[in-house]
């Protein structure tokens, strides 16, 4: 019995391994940007310049490669570099409890603060 | 324990289905990469897009979807719909084949760099398609339920061709019915062509029409295994080969032929046949073999083969049945007339295994005919009927073919301008070592041979209205069973020597000057008899020698049941024919002194189509006379031939 649980373990962990689930498409542009979609349910098509993968669209000629990936590898598009941010527009500033705090209570930790130019995410050390 | 079992088959087909599978349309065609053997797929200049080595235009690319289904490498699949095919290409070939389809016909080019084996599976229906594949590396074809008409060729006008001349397996699946008709318009050598070496197998069926010329067509070798192949109409042949056919088991059935039913042709006619060689390796040509299976028949164009081969036929088991009804035509390309033939070799015949059922209705038709040795032994059973009449024309500027039973009426004409109906027909030596063979001709003779006969084993009955057994060279019977029956002739005719060293004979003669045994004594020639237990209804050829036994003479009753003694020891039983005309007396010859009972009661398993026994009982003695072999074979003491 014990020799039958080894056996069907190992072969279950070939089996894994060989069907390794491939659940995202990932395209590369020439930029090395990259983009992943889910494979189920997936249709590709092709029209004059463009491919259109699901929700996503590439120009063609940007496009360099595409591969299968099993997580979704796609280049950070929600968080952008802070350039330079003028604390003195912050109209609003909350600690990660949510709490509302002045410009001058802020302490070493993390704050969402939200600026004319939008809102970031900082850490005060 | 059953329950974990189906967990573990179900954890297995879970994680089967998991597969990922990347579908690329061009058109009607679907190339499948398993996600696994992808890799990086890359873009070049917003035009191509390469996937394992196969590049694809993007703007020829319908789209591209993704399943779970499982990509089985090495194959193609077509399926045909009415007026369209859809091809589905595994994504390991992709790169090496190029696929084009127009409605349903579809083509199939194989590249030379290809270096697998692509299994290729057809099914669906289509009323006008067709499928033709070229490629330089060896193939396998499914039939997998597939029904294929071809009317508006795209290619050469076959369902299938296969432009390869590799080994090409066709495989009707096992279970399937498949169906093709080729085109009437084509320029095909076949419905189903094959460049290359075709081997059949598999336990599904195959049906052919042939519009053009052959039914089947292959270049070099076929071979079959357990398929079953229906040719129900061929404008040429039914199966027409090259290098050899083999058949080992399966069934063949062939009707509505043009030419002949099955034919083997030497590939190289400088070279010639080449006999068989070890495992049909190297240039095995111009050859039929037959193992096993059930080969059947039915052959009624002019002047058609059941079964031809330019090289050697060898039967060593299976059932061979042929019905020959072909009239017999002159043939102005060899100036000569000739007869249609159940089986016929250009080159040996050797039969050591197997049934065959041969018959032959129409004029100048033969059963077997060889140009080369012809050899019987084994198990094998032969049943060969020749019921027409001689067919002949009266000149070669008056090629009227007519027919007569009677051959004082063409004996004139020379051999060209005449064909005779035989049961067996070879133009070599003949011997028959063992089996069982019925042969009759009714009006000509049943067994003949163009040289020497020698008989050492086995059932033979001959029953003709000519020789019933003749041959042109010496006749030699050392054993076995030999009936020859003659309504019109000798029952047994040597042109040459005849010799009884041994056996159980049987001769009847059609009386007047005929006699049951005859050598070419004009000729030089001589019967000599040193063994043996013989009868002869006719008596012997004046003159013959006779020694090593003793020889008597008796009367006899048409249609009576007689038995054979060798001194006390039972030898056989017989039927003594009805035939209208025949020999005066009998002659009896045993090695000991002979003795007769009529009205004997045969046991044991019958031969001589049932006019034999091994053993009997009961009857009563025959009173026999001395019989002098100086004074032939006709009333006792003489009258026989001189």
């Amino acid at each position: 019995m014990k020799r039958l649980f080894l056996l069907i373990a190992v072969m279950i962990g070939i089996l894994t391994a060989q069907a390794e689930d491939y659940s995202y498409l990932t395209f590369e542009t020439t930029d090395g940007a990259k983009v992943s979609v889910p494979t189920s349910s997936l249709t590709i098509t092709i029209s004059g310049t463009t491919l259109t993968a699901g929700s996503e669209s590439f120009t063609l000629s940007n496009l360099s490669k595409m591969y299968f990936s099993t997580g979704d590898e796609s280049t950070p598009t929600g968080i952008e570099q802070l350039k330079s941010v003028n604390f003195d527009e912050a109209i609003d500033i909350y600690d990660l409890n949510g709490r509302k705090v002045a410009k001058d209570q802020m302490k070493k930790g993390a704050y969402i603060i939200k600026t004319k130019q939008g809102t970031f995410k900082i850490v005060v050390k | 324990m059953k329950k974990l079992y189906m967990i573990f088959v179900a954890i297995v087909l879970t994680i089967a289905a998991e597969a990922q599978t990347l579908n690329v349309r061009v058109g009607n065609v679907t190339y499948r990469f398993p996600a696994a053997q992808c890799g990086e797929m890359n873009y070049a200049n917003g035009t191509t897009l390469t996937i394992m080595d196969k590049e694809f235009s993007l703007n020829e690319v319908t789209n591209i979807t993704f399943d779970p289904t499982e990509v089985v490498d090495n194959t193609i699949g077509v399926t045909y719909n009415g007026s369209t095919a859809s091809v589905v290409v595994a994504g390991n070939i992709a790169q090496y084949v190029t696929p084009t389809v127009s409605g349903a016909h579809v083509g199939i080019t194989q590249h030379d760099d290809l270096a697998e084996e692509i299994t290729y599976t057809l099914s669906g229906t289509s009323t006008d398609g067709e499928f033709y594949m070229s490629g330089s590396y060896k193939a396998t074809i499914e039939l997998n339920g597939l029904t294929l008409t071809n009317m508006t060729p795209v290619y050469s006008g076959a369902a299938i061709h296969i432009q390869n001349g590799k080994r090409i397996k066709v495989k009707p699946v096992t279970g399937t019915t498949n169906s093709l008709t080729d085109a009437a318009n084509g320029s095909q050598k076949g419905c189903l062509y094959i460049k290359g070496h075709a081997e059949f197998a598999q336990k599904g069926t195959l049906n052919i029409v042939g519009k053009v010329k052959h039914g089947i067509k292959t270049g070099e070798y076929f071979t079959l295994k357990n398929a079953t192949i229906n040719v129900t109409s061929a404008v040429g042949d039914g199966i027409n080969c090259e290098q050899f056919f083999l058949m080992e088991s399966g069934s063949i059935n062939i009707s509505g032929t043009s030419d002949d039913g099955i034919q083997c042709d030497i590939e190289d006619t400088t070279a010639g046949s080449t006999g068989e060689t070890t495992d049909h390796e190297g240039e095995d040509s111009g050859n039929v073999y037959i193992a096993g299976g059930t080969i059947t028949i039915n052959s009624d164009a002019a002047a058609a083969k059941g079964i031809k081969c330019e090289g050697d036929l060898t039967v060593t088991d299976g059932t061979v049945t042929v019905k020959s009804s072909g009239t017999a035509v002159w043939d102005a390309a060899d100036a000569e007339v000739k007869g249609s033939t159940c089986l016929s070799a250009d080159g040996r015949m050797t039969l050591s295994g197997g049934t065959l059922t041969l018959t032959n209705s129409e004029a100048g038709g033969k059963g077997i005919k060889t140009d080369g040795v012809m050899t019987v032994g084994g198990n094998a059973n032969l049943s060969v009927t020749a019921s027409g009449p001689i067919a002949y024309c009266s000149s070669t500027t008056n090629t009227t073919i007519m027919t007569t039973t009677t051959s004082r009426t063409v004996e004139r004409l020379s051999d060209a301008l005449k064909t005779s109906p035989k049961a067996i027909k070879s133009d070599g030596a003949m011997t028959v070592s063992g089996g069982s063979i019925f042969a009759k001709s009714s009006n000509h003779e049943a067994i003949e041979t163009k040289s020497t006969m020698t008989i050492t084993d086995g059932y033979v009955y001959a029953e003709a209205g000519d020789d019933a057994i003749n041959s042109s060279g010496d006749f030699t019977i050392s054993g076995g069973y030999v009936f020859g029956n003659s309504s019109g002739n000798d029952g047994l005719d040597a042109n040459g020597n005849f010799n009884i060293k041994g056996g159980n004979v049987v001769a009847v003669c059609a009386g007047g000057a005929e006699v049951g045994i005859d050598a070419n004594t004009e000729g030089g020639k001589k019967l000599t008899i040193t063994g043996g237990n013989i009868v002869a209804i006719g008596g012997f050829e004046r003159g013959s020698t006779i020694s090593g036994g003793t020889a008597k003479s008796a009367s006899y009753t048409k249609g009576a049941w007689y038995g054979l003694y060798n001194g006390s020891t039972a030898a056989f039983a017989f039927k003594v024919p009805s035939n209208s005309s025949m020999g005066s007396s009998m002659v009896v010859y045993t090695t000991a002194t002979p003795a007769l009972n009529k009205g004997v009661t045969g046991s044991g398993t019958s031969f001589w189509n049932g006019n034999g026994f091994p053993s009997f009982s009961g009857g009563t003695s025959v009173s026999l006379s001395n019989y002098s072999s100086g004074g032939g074979g006709g009333w006792p003491g003489g009258g026989g031939r001189w």
